[in-house]
């Protein structure tokens, strides 16, 4: 209960108080960037916070995350382009809802679920995270490998594409983890004798390269598209028939945005599009959706801006990110000497309520600044690409130098970026090799726990309780969606044989 | 010929194979290179070889390439515009620029960006190539105290010694 306190009084901090704020504009920008998103921003800004004692620096990473969450809903309701893909579904009703005049109350709606959102999932964090992490204490390292191993399974899911890609894409993360001096052993793996390469790939680097580099060049291919942004007259509070009708859809949305979020590696993109169908689903005017429904606005924002502090549960308790924007935070965790895990909340208790804290403000800070300054922040999105782009890649670069000082990290970011763009365009999400990077050294040295532990014997990892029980979720993560379109398939291949035995007479009948 | 258009992979055959023989081949040069990693005596080894893990994850790799190829189905991507290329070949450009100073290769990126991408104001590149490095230069050496790398521009703030 100290570290409760603690962390609330450290927001009493004037200088971190500034930086909240200023995190929150910048949040914001970037959030209504198209192009740019919670994650990008997290990995441009991580090199600014190098500088920084760790509550501010996470404190302006978690900021970043909230704002530019919340933010992309003002180019999904203007512009029709969802500055971050967790507002893809806002565009939905967001635009048309703007297209016949209200423009305001769609922005207002976005504002208030958003925060309504935002506040209960960092209630929910401030609960379930020491429970999680106290349920954790007793975890050996074979339950940490299973559940590692499940983190990663959730991989195959994780933005929209391809599962087998995916997965492809995180194993190849994990295998570039495994770059560098095993510090078990002290054995060179992968490193063909440069120094450099000795204490493997860095994290951030390469966050810089897959989110940021790559963007540019798929920015490349997209210039012929125009947006034109909707006039907007004032922001306006939702009206009470708005809350009346709204209210059990921001509950409904911030609880199931809070539990996906708690997932490791799903984010605020599935929430959003959960929470939305969700919303639909219950309505009582269905047939509104995707023509202007309020309730689709409040649906997908509560739903992804919940899921902010639901991702940070599985981060800060046991280590593995709840989403892309987590993996940053997590290696800006690494990066500024904190190991998230159990332990955090015994032996630094202070530093993450300090965090759920500032999360808490910045939920309330949004709420002003999305009501009185959308307005000035929607013409932030028409910035032309030609400038924009240039000073993504200069900050995008001195960032990939600046956190060691070495060139070696520029041509990672580099490399990475040309890298991610192919894999972008061939249809393999970066996401999962950013996360299969930052668990692949925890998989490994599990591994190697558990195999010390069991004398070698890897089957006995299957006679823990708890690890068979995060092994049987990793096979229906990866194999109960096939499993189940193959049982529909089937169902279906039935159904129109049996319609057709119920038509034809059966030819023994007929004889009769 | 017009069987060939009616099958549901649209891509050629050898073209959809492409991608995957070529991962393949990654797996197996990585999987040779693993091969020359030092062994260690079964005392120091704590659970597993460091060969062990890496030879597991581009097994992994290489059996969800051999999947890949039988269930892959997408249609090939749309042919990339030139200013793509040319921003590709601008970067190549950048990489090698900064050998001769970081700076420098930004600056001149930056403004080749902006013209590729269709800028044609003079302040606009002055304000990309010059005012850009030279503000997040200072910000970083001043603010954070970031020593850049010495190069032809960045030694005249360093000095050349």
């Amino acid at each position: 209960m100290d570290g409760f306190w603690l962390g609330l009084a450290a927001l009493a901090d004037g200088h971190l108080l500034f930086l909240i704020v200023a995190a929150t504009l910048g949040g914001v920008v970037i959030g209504v960037l198209p192009g740019l998103n919670a994650t990008t921003g997290a990995a441009l800004l991580l090199p600014f916070t190098i500088g920084m004692e760790p509550i501010p620096a996470i404190a302006v990473l978690t900021t970043v995350y909230c704002a530019a969450t919340f933010a992309g809903a003002i180019t999904a309701i203007l512009i029709n382009t969802p500055g971050t893909s967790a507002s893809a579904t806002t565009c939905l009703d967001g635009y048309p809802l703007a297209m016949r005049g209200e423009a305001g109350r769609a922005l207002g709606m976005a504002a208030v679920a958003s925060t309504m959102g935002g506040v209960f999932s960092v209630i929910c964090l401030m609960a379930a995270a020491p429970l999680l992490a106290r349920a954790a204490y007793n975890f050996t390292p074979p339950e940490y490998f299973a559940l590692t191993v499940f983190g990663l399974s959730m991989l195959a899911t994780i933005g929209g594409g391809y599962p087998l890609k995916n997965i492809l894409s995180g194993a190849f993360g994990v295998l570039l983890a495994t770059v560098g001096v095993d510090l078990l052993t002290s054995v060179e793996r992968f490193t063909f004798g440069r120094p450099e390469l000795s204490e493997g790939i860095g994290f951030v680097p390469v966050m810089i390269g897959v989110f940021g580099v790559s963007e540019l060049l798929i920015q490349a291919g997209q210039l012929h598209v125009v947006r034109t942004r909707i006039a907007m007259k004032a922001i306006k509070l939702p009206s009470m028939a708005d809350y009346r009708k709204t209210w059990k859809t921001i509950l409904r949305s911030s609880g199931i945005g809070s539990f996906i979020g708690i997932l490791p590696a799903e984010g605020a993109t599935v929430a959003s599009m959960i929470g939305y169908n969700e919303a639909r689903r219950w309505s009582k005017t269905p047939q509104e959706f995707g023509n202007g429904a309020i309730e689709g606005v409040a649906g997908s924002e509560a739903a992804n801006n919940s899921a902010t502090g639901g991702a940070l549960v599985p981060t800060l308790a046991l280590g593995i990110p709840g989403s892309p924007t987590a993996a940053v935070i997590l290696a800006g965790l690494t990066v500024h000497g904190v190991r998230p895990g159990p332990t955090m909340f015994t032996t630094q208790s202070d530093f993450a309520f300090a965090i759920f804290w500032s999360m808490l403000f910045v939920n309330l800070l949004f709420f002003f600044i999305g009501l009185y300054g959308a307005k000035l922040f929607a013409r932030v999105t028409l910035i032309p690409a030609q400038i924009l782009w240039p000073i993504v890649f200069t900050l995008s670069i001195v960032g990939a130098y600046a956190l060691e000082q070495s060139m070696l990290d520029v041509w990672v970011a580099l490399g990475f970026g040309v890298i991610g763009f192919f894999m972008r365009r061939y249809g393999f999400s970066v996401v999962p090799m950013a996360i299969g990077l930052i668990l692949g050294g925890m998989l490994e040295t599990r591994l190697g726990q558990s195999m010390v532990m069991f004398d070698e014997k890897w089957w006995l990892l299957f006679t823990k309780p708890l690890s068979l029980l995060f092994f049987v979720l990793t096979a229906l993560a990866l194999f109960g969606r096939p499993l189940s379109r193959l049982i529909k398939g089937r169902r279906s291949a039935k159904r129109p044989q049996q319609r057709a035995r119920e038509k034809t007479p059966d030819p023994r009948q007929i004889k009769r | 010929m017009a069987a060939m258009r009616n099958r549901p992979c649209s891509r050629r055959p050898a073209a959809r194979l492409l991608l995957p023989a070529g991962m393949l081949v990654f797996c197996a040069i990585a999987f040779w290179l693993t091969m020359q990693f030092d062994r260690v005596p079964p005392i120091l080894k704590r659970g597993i070889e460091p060969s062990d893990f890496p030879q597991l994850v581009i097994g992994l790799i290489g059996l969800l390439c051999i999947a890949d190829i039988f269930t892959d189905r997408s249609a090939p991507p749309e042919k990339l515009p030139a200013v793509v290329w040319q921003t590709l070949m601008a970067m190549a450009g950048f990489a090698a620029l900064a050998q001769a100073d970081l700076f420098l290769g930004l600056g001149l990126f930056a403004a080749a960006l902006g013209f590729l991408w269709g800028e044609r104001r003079v302040p606009v590149f002055i304000a990309l190539g010059a005012g850009l490095p030279l503000a997040v230069f200072f910000f970083f050496d001043v603010v954070f105290e970031i020593r850049f790398p010495r190069g032809l521009l960045t030694n005249l703030w360093y000095g050349w010694a």
